[in-house]
């Protein structure tokens, strides 16, 4: 090599997450009246272009951040996971206002009290419905994630620990009640 | 399906105090009488409430009742059509109907009220169209069937739901198993616990997921 060229020390993770945290392309899961303020965000004002993710991605497969944005239905929670699972890896998601990350007002039979109960949830977004600049706030999150906390190792493991089961199960209820390892129905109500 | 039956006092009535929004299109106790006169005893009360009129119909001839305001006195339009679960010993449920004559502009409502053990009311899907969505709601509800309708399936809950969830003794947050959420790993088993997160449930990222076998 020629010693007047100069040249750079760097890590795979360093690169490949700069790239990544400055390209995530949002999958927009608008169920509500939150989606009109995430379109804020990803319109000229608030302009979510300076993070690189105007590219909002209406194909699962293109998307690597999903903002639920808006309350979800058990009918809709579904497709909502089937669209997820579509999305290639690595992927993120964000609960975008107070119904996708709680329920929020809809306290009912119908509304999913939490997208959490079914998806892996990395920001929370609080609001009825949040600002766009909360919304940048929370994408910033997703990016400080990547770059700290995320390595390309992620996506190449495989074998056993791939095959291992997942960290926790979910519980089983039935009418009859809690039927899974742990806490039963009776417990609860001692506690 | 057994729910527990709580019972909640009823309010008392606010009375007949004029409404100063009454409209004189509201007022058609002409109508009222020719139906008395081709219904007879099929018609029961008329009440006049805040200069509305409300007329009460036997259950097994609100389609006829419908049928002849319709095609002969003009009120050929359905405006709504809805459910009531007022929670009492006799006659839990009603029905309403909504009926505007575009042309006379006058409105008139008729209530229909049917019994738990067979809450059962005739469709009017054979003289208003618009009555088909109505009554699907209606039934997804509150459980009452419309005999005759042509396709009577629920209107918003899944198909395999077994309550109907507009009922008084339904529980607010719904009972839990009766609706799957998704499975917390792609081909997983379906996740019967509302709450799961709460209970310590944590979906895995994808990259923890065990690996696909197909």
């Amino acid at each position: 090599m020629d010693s007047n060229t100069g040249y750079l020390t760097t890590t795979v993770d360093a690169v490949v997450n700069w790239a990544r945290s400055n390209s995530l392309m949002p999958m927009p899961m608008g169920l509500a009246c939150c989606a009109i303020e995430m379109m804020a965000f990803a319109g000229p004002k608030y302009d979510v272009a300076r993070f690189g993710s105007e590219a909002m991605r209406f194909s699962p497969r293109q998307a690597d951040l999903m903002i639920v944005a808006g309350w979800c239905s058990y009918k809709m929670a579904h497709a909502i996971r089937r669209v997820w699972d579509q999305m290639a890896d690595p992927k993120w998601c964000i609960a975008m206002g107070a119904c996708a990350s709680s329920g929020g007002m809809h306290r009912c039979y119908g509304v999913v009290q939490g997208i959490d109960n079914f998806l892996p949830v990395d920001v929370y977004i609080p609001g009825c419905p949040p600002r766009p600049d909360t919304v940048i706030h929370a994408l910033m999150d997703i990016q400080e994630n990547i770059r700290n906390e995320y390595s390309v190792l992620k996506d190449y493991q495989s074998g056993a620990q791939r095959l291992a089961p997942p960290e926790s199960r979910p519980m089983m209820m039935t009418a009859e009640g809690v039927a899974a390892p742990g806490q039963g129905v009776a417990a609860e109500v001692a506690r | 399906m057994a729910l527990k039956f709580h019972f909640t006092p009823a309010d008392t009535p606010r009375g007949g105090e004029d409404n100063p929004h009454a409209k004189a299109s509201t007022e058609v106790a002409d109508t009222v009488l020719a139906l008395r006169e081709v219904f007879g005893n099929a018609i029961g009360d008329v009440v006049v409430y805040a200069g509305e009129h409300t007329v009460w119909v036997e259950p097994a001839r609100i389609a006829d009742v419908c049928r002849h305001l319709k095609e002969s006195l003009g009120f050929n339009y359905l405006v709504d059509l809805g459910g009531v679960d007022r929670f009492t010993e006799e006659g839990r449920f009603e029905v309403y109907y909504n009926l505007v004559n575009v042309e006379g502009q006058k409105r008139i409502r008729l209530k229909v009220r049917v019994e738990e053990e067979s809450p059962q009311v005739p469709s009017v899907t054979g003289v208003f169209k618009a009555a088909d969505w109505n009554e699907r709601e209606c039934f997804d509800m509150l459980g009452i069937t419309f005999e005759g309708h042509q396709d009577l399936r629920r209107m918003y809950m899944p198909e395999d739901f077994a309550y109907h969830p507009q009922r008084k003794e339904f529980p607010l947050l719904g009972i839990p198993g009766s609706l799957p959420l998704p499975s917390q790993t792609p081909g997983g088993p379906l996740t019967m616990d509302p709450f799961a997160a709460a209970r310590g449930s944590k979906p895995v990222k994808s990259y923890q997921e065990p690996q696909s076998t197909q």
